[in-house]
């Protein structure tokens, strides 16, 4: 006891250096809007329910994604108009409030103006709200509070008690009352019995400034009152008091415009001096300084991720993480890079190593962060600060590479090494840790647990310790000691794998057990009691008590290179690597990321040291740029939100009433889509699956993807939105639609096609009978031809006649007999040869038709006389059924008395519309030839079956003409 | 209520002291017509007996018409029923809208105006808050005054019998035209 007094030095360097209230904030990051190179002021901001943000400009109304804005365009594209409320109705109807007093809605992405039949407001729109009723209300600067109820809109102005018609804001407080903000303070509206009660808090009532510029709620039907000089107050609605915070007593930032509370903290934009945190708990102001000094604030906002967004006029819009990242502030402006080591103590005060290595402490007094440097004299630049650990009792452990450990009282400013443990002496230590009064020490040389008592406050005091066996924990590199909730305590070991000691003895993960990689750096363990461990290169474990499931880059992970795991108070592992922090949901496997975007830049991932929690279970990081605290947002949701933004056809937007039923030739689709993640709009992928056509999930960086082409079907359209490539709990977005098929494809005209071609193979099939038919007619019409010409031959008359002619004329004239009986014989062969023909040429029935009239001239001399008019050519050209002119002509014959007086003259010509005709004069006979007729109507008959033209047969009494249509062939 | 006897004083004041002011514009027949277009039967009367005063400088106003002043109906039995069964004009003979127009403008010059006023508008003897846009011309001392707006017979406690349901629209289309002077 004594020696260890004897030892303890006092050896103290106090150096106090103060450093100003504001701590730096990192992160802030700016978008831009401009329109020809000139900054678009924004008004105000709106988050919708599909997730986006609706800014207010004086250029009209813009759609921001995080990353874009999207300009809402006037229905008539010469609008524009100065946006200055937005507000989303429980219908989602967007609605707009102008600058002129006009409001338009959101309809297809385009801004109609609201025309009701009482007109709209002259003065400016300030605000929007929807009571419990859904009435709608809007408030102008000059002219009231209006209400549309049933049909009508009404308003509320000074006749109903308002203080003054110059409203700037307003908002539904908790019980249903409508609060707003005017240039004599704040009015209670109520609606009762449909009549509006109006009282106002003034500053009669302590409000301590007459201007109230806006109103924003707080909680517990309680408000923060933004006011134009003096700062903010609350505003409590359920016994209509006001409370004034300290921080804004005395008020020097000027005119409040927008206030915002988000958990713990109250975000103040001030009219020019920027941005304000105000830890309402902690009473604590943060001006904020530097980064947003000089911006005009017009409006705030919380999105999903809990960043804090805001309007300026001069830089668009703002973004910060929202607290989520702090800087730690350090007076003295150490180099970080040098630091090895932090450390929270439960006061609230930060530990830290500077180049020399010696210990800093940085506490909170009077508001202003003082510095404490204190010398271990044993330590130089050399022997590095490796680790710093605060024991139950409060005291300060210090590890060192090389020199062992030492111990420090705060509260005494007693120092003195760690001399009990012989083997640590001079060790290199790599790690303090502890739970409850044990603490675990693991160095190079091995390692041990130290046991805390109460009496070791004093630090003079000497500890219990307990060495443990290296053949027992596998070896003496020891990473990193942990004891979970159950009591169980696990080495990390540099190669050895994983090492449990559980009830006395000891059991061994390695790579047999399917471990990766053996070298285990950090071990954590989350709500659930699963332990999660981090290895040189093989990313993370999570050990369930029965198997080990690996996380790496497929599952999200952005860095393999992974220095420690640390549980927070939500409960999320939290993986330090040098670009950023990897936050796992234990539960879900989600990762989001924190990284440059957002404001983080290089992490000392070399050091095991240089990662500790403070006493709120948040995580401190030593970057290049200090000590940033990460708290995880509350109510936030760190994933993206699919969102489907448009659906085109042949890349003209669907409108967004429009059914989904297309027609089979509307079939080129273009899907625009975003994902919703306003921390880092980069980081996000998209799976989109066309259910209907595709059967797998497509992983994509695009924003739009095209479908032409589609067959008639229905399809769903799915999109999915994940910060990585592992889209198991991801955000969906879906569109559903029908394609109809074509008409011609559809059962109704299939079946009507289906009729009609049975009634036209119906109809073929009769008309093709009907053919067979007529061609049997024409067959039977030809033999019975063939027999009338073959009877008319063999007749008696004709026989006897040319008989009788054959005879006087061998008399007279042998020689002539003998041509006469040739062309009687050549005329009887033609008969035979042409019979079976259904046509011949024309030329071919004229020499028949020259053999007869020659049989015939020689037995009437010159009483009958033939004019043959056709031409060579006219004879080739045409056709005509046999026998047809012979047949004519024997009936002219037949039927006319011929004699020296009644001549009888048989005319051949063909007309110009191709007509052969057949004329004769008439000299009728006295007695009838028997089977008049017959032949002419064969004639007739047979040729209805070869033309359409028909036969004319012309008697005036005079002449008898036959027109016969001419064939060809 | 108070707002309504304040619109009840204006109303007698400025019938009452309309000629002492320069700024006050008057008509005694001012035409008013209303329509009701229902799915059996359209009907339209009018009357030109409307009276009306506006004090351009206070922008107060005060109109008024009495209901059996209006003509025009489908058929003599309409009218009887218009004035016994529907608007019991015996009982309550005028109908009235006065107010103050909200514009911050100053109708004391001549020009064209789209103004909007709220005021009270008395049908049937329901006093119902209405606002009530406007087209104003001012020129040369005379101002020209166009108005349509629809009255809702709910609203003012005019019931329609079951049976004419089809014969009378649930909303009257009004319109109001005036010629008034100074007076």
């Amino acid at each position: 006891m004594r020696t260890a007094i004897r030892e303890s030095i006092l050896f103290f360097f106090l150096i106090f250096l103060a450093a100003a209230t504001h701590a730096q904030q990192p992160g802030y990051k700016y978008f831009k809007l401009e329109k020809d190179n000139k900054a678009v002021k924004i008004n105000t901001l709106f988050k919708t329910s599909q997730g986006y943000i609706y800014t207010g400009t004086d250029n009209g109304v813009y759609r921001f994604d995080g990353e874009r804005y999207t300009r809402i365009n006037f229905d008539n594209p010469d609008y524009t108009d100065t946006a200055t409320a937005l507000f989303e109705d429980r219908g989602k109807r967007i609605w707009v409030g102008f600058r002129s007093g006009r409001i338009a809605h959101i309809i297809n992405k385009r801004l109609v103006y609201y025309n009701p039949e009482e007109g709209t407001p002259k003065k400016k729109i300030t605000a929007f709200l929807q009571d419990r009723e859904n009435n709608i209300w809007f408030a102008s600067n000059g002219e009231g509070i209006y209400y549309i109820k049933d049909r009508h809109i009404y308003l509320v102005n000074e006749e109903n008690g308002l203080s003054d018609p110059n409203i700037s804001s307003m908002l539904l407080t908790d019980n249903g009352d409508v609060l707003a903000g005017s240039d004599q303070g704040i009015n209670l509206c109520s609606l009762r019995n449909g009549n509006v009660v109006v009282s106002v808090i003034g500053p009669r009532n302590g409000l301590p400034d007459y201007i109230v510029t806006s109103i924003s709620p707080a909680g517990n039907n309680t408000y923060w009152i933004g006011l134009q000089d003096k700062g903010f107050c609350l505003y409590n609605h359920n016994n209509k008091t006001i409370t004034v915070p300290p921080a804004s007593q005395n008020w020097k930032y000027g005119q409040v415009n927008s206030l915002l509370q988000s958990h713990d903290m109250l975000w103040i934009g001030t009219n020019d001096q920027g941005l304000f945190k105000y830890e309402w708990q902690n009473r604590v102001l943060d001006t904020l300084a530097g980064a947003g000094a000089g911006l005009t604030i017009q409006d705030l906002l919380r999105d999903k991720q809990g960043n804090i967004w805001m309007a300026s006029s001069q830089h668009g819009l703002v973004r910060t993480n929202g607290g989520v990242l702090k800087l730690v502030p350090i007076p003295g402006s150490p180099v970080f890079e040098h630091v090895h080591a932090i450390l929270s103590a439960g006061n609230g005060d930060t530990w830290l190593n500077d180049y020399n290595n010696d210990v800093i402490r940085v506490y909170l007094r009077d508001g202003k962060y003082q510095a404490q440097k204190i010398r271990i004299p044993a330590l130089n630049e050399k022997t590095d600060i490796t680790s710093l650990y605060q024991d139950p009792n409060g005291n300060i452990w210090v590890g060192s590479m090389g020199k062992g450990l030492f111990i420090l009282n705060p509260a005494t400013n007693q120092q003195r090494p760690f001399h009990e443990n012989p083997v640590f002496r001079d060790a290199s230590i790599l790690s303090i840790s502890g739970k409850d009064d044990t603490l675990y020490v693991s160095s190079l040389e091995g390692s041990m647990s130290i046991g805390i008592s109460p009496e070791n406050t004093d630090i003079s005091k000497t500890y219990r310790f307990f060495n443990y066996d290296n053949t027992s924990t596998g070896t003496n590199y020891i990473y990193n000691i942990f004891k979970d909730s159950r009591g169980r305590t696990w080495f990390a070991t540099d190669g050895n794998g994983l090492t449990l000691l559980q009830q006395g003895s000891f059991s061994y993960f390695t790579k047999k057990d399917n471990l990766k990689d053996d070298h285990i750096y950090s071990i954590t363990e989350d709500k659930q009691g699963h332990i999660w461990f981090s290895t040189a290169s093989a990313g993370i474990y999570r050990y369930d008590g029965k198997k080990f499931t690996n996380y790496g880059v497929a599952e999200g992970l952005s860095d393999l290179n992974i220095s420690v795991l640390k549980t927070d108070k939500a409960g999320n592992i939290i993986i330090v690597h040098k670009l950023g922090l990897d936050i796992l949901n234990p539960v879900t496997g989600d990762v989001s990321y924190l990284n440059a975007n957002q404001g983080i830049s290089k992490i000392n991932a070399e050091d095991l040291g240089a990662v500790t929690q403070d006493r709120f279970g948040r995580v401190m990081v030593s970057t290049t740029d200090g000590i940033l605290t990460f708290s995880s947002p509350a109510n936030s949701l760190q994933k993206p939100t699919a969102v489907i933004e448009s659906v085109q056809l042949f890349l003209d937007d669907i409108a967004d009433d429009r059914p989904a039923v297309f027609s089979h030739d509307e079939n080129n689709f273009t899907f625009n889509y975003t994902g919703l993640y306003y921390s880092d709009p980069e980081q996000v992928y998209y799976e989109y699956k066309l259910e209907g056509l595709d059967s797998s999930w497509v992983i994509t960086r695009d924003r739009s993807k095209n479908f032409p082409k589609l067959e008639p079907g229905t399809y769903t359209f799915r999109i999915r939105a994940s910060l990585n490539r592992n889209f198991r709990n991801a955000d969906e977005a879906a569109y559903s639609f029908v394609i109809k098929k074509a008409f011609y494809r559809q059962a109704w005209f299939i079946i009507l096609c289906a009729a009609l071609v049975t009634a036209l193979l119906y109809w073929y099939i009769k008309s093709r009978e009907a053919e067979v038919k007529k061609l049997e007619r024409l067959r039977q019409e030809k033999v019975q031809f063939q027999f009338e010409v073959l009877r008319n031959q063999v007749n008696p008359h004709f026989l006897f006649n040319s008989f009788n002619t054959l005879i006087s004329t061998i008399e007279d004239d042998p020689k002539m007999a003998v041509e006469y009986v040739e062309q009687l014989s050549d005329f009887f062969r033609n008969i035979v040869n042409y019979r079976d023909k259904e046509i011949i040429s024309l030329k071919e029935e004229t020499e028949l038709l020259g053999i007869y009239y020659f049989l015939q001239q020689k037995r009437h001399g010159n009483n009958i006389e033939l004019r043959n008019h056709l031409t060579e050519q006219q004879k080739s050209q045409y056709f005509i059924p046999p026998l047809t002119l012979q047949l004519l002509v024997e009936n002219a014959i037949k039927h006319n008395a011929i004699s020296k007086e009644t001549r009888l003259v048989i005319e051949l010509r063909i007309t110009d519309d191709e007509y052969l005709q057949v004329a004769n004069n008439i000299n009728m006979r006295m007695s009838k030839q028997e089977g008049a007729g017959m032949g002419l109507q064969n004639i007739v008959n047979r040729y209805t079956l070869l033309t359409s033209k028909r036969v004319q047969i012309n008697n005036d009494g005079k002449n008898f003409i036959v027109s016969l249509p001419l064939l060809k062939n | 209520m108070i707002a309504m006897r304040r619109y009840t004083l204006i109303l007698v004041s400025l019938f009452t002291f309309s000629c002492v002011r320069a700024q006050v514009y008057g008509t005694n027949n001012g035409s008013i017509s209303f329509s009701s277009d229902a799915p059996l039967e359209l009907i339209r009367a009018s009357s030109n007996e409307m009276k009306g005063r506006v004090d351009m400088s206070k922008k107060i106003f005060a109109f008024s018409i009495r209901i059996g002043s209006f003509n025009g109906f489908n058929s003599p039995l309409q009218k009887e029923h218009f004035n016994e069964n529907y608007m019991e004009s015996v009982q309550f003979p005028n109908a009235s809208f006065s107010g103050r127009i909200i514009e911050d403008i100053d109708l004391t010059k001549d020009g064209s105006y789209t103004v909007r006023a709220k005021g009270n508008l008395t049908i049937h003897g329901v006093t119902q808050e209405r606002i009530i846009k406007s087209d104003l011309v001012v020129k040369d001392g005379k101002v020209s005054l166009r108005s349509n707006f629809t009255v809702l017979l709910s609203e003012h406690n005019i019931l329609i019998p079951k049976v004419v349901h089809e014969k009378l629209a649930s909303e009257i289309k009004v319109e109001v035209k005036a010629e008034l002077s100074a007076s």
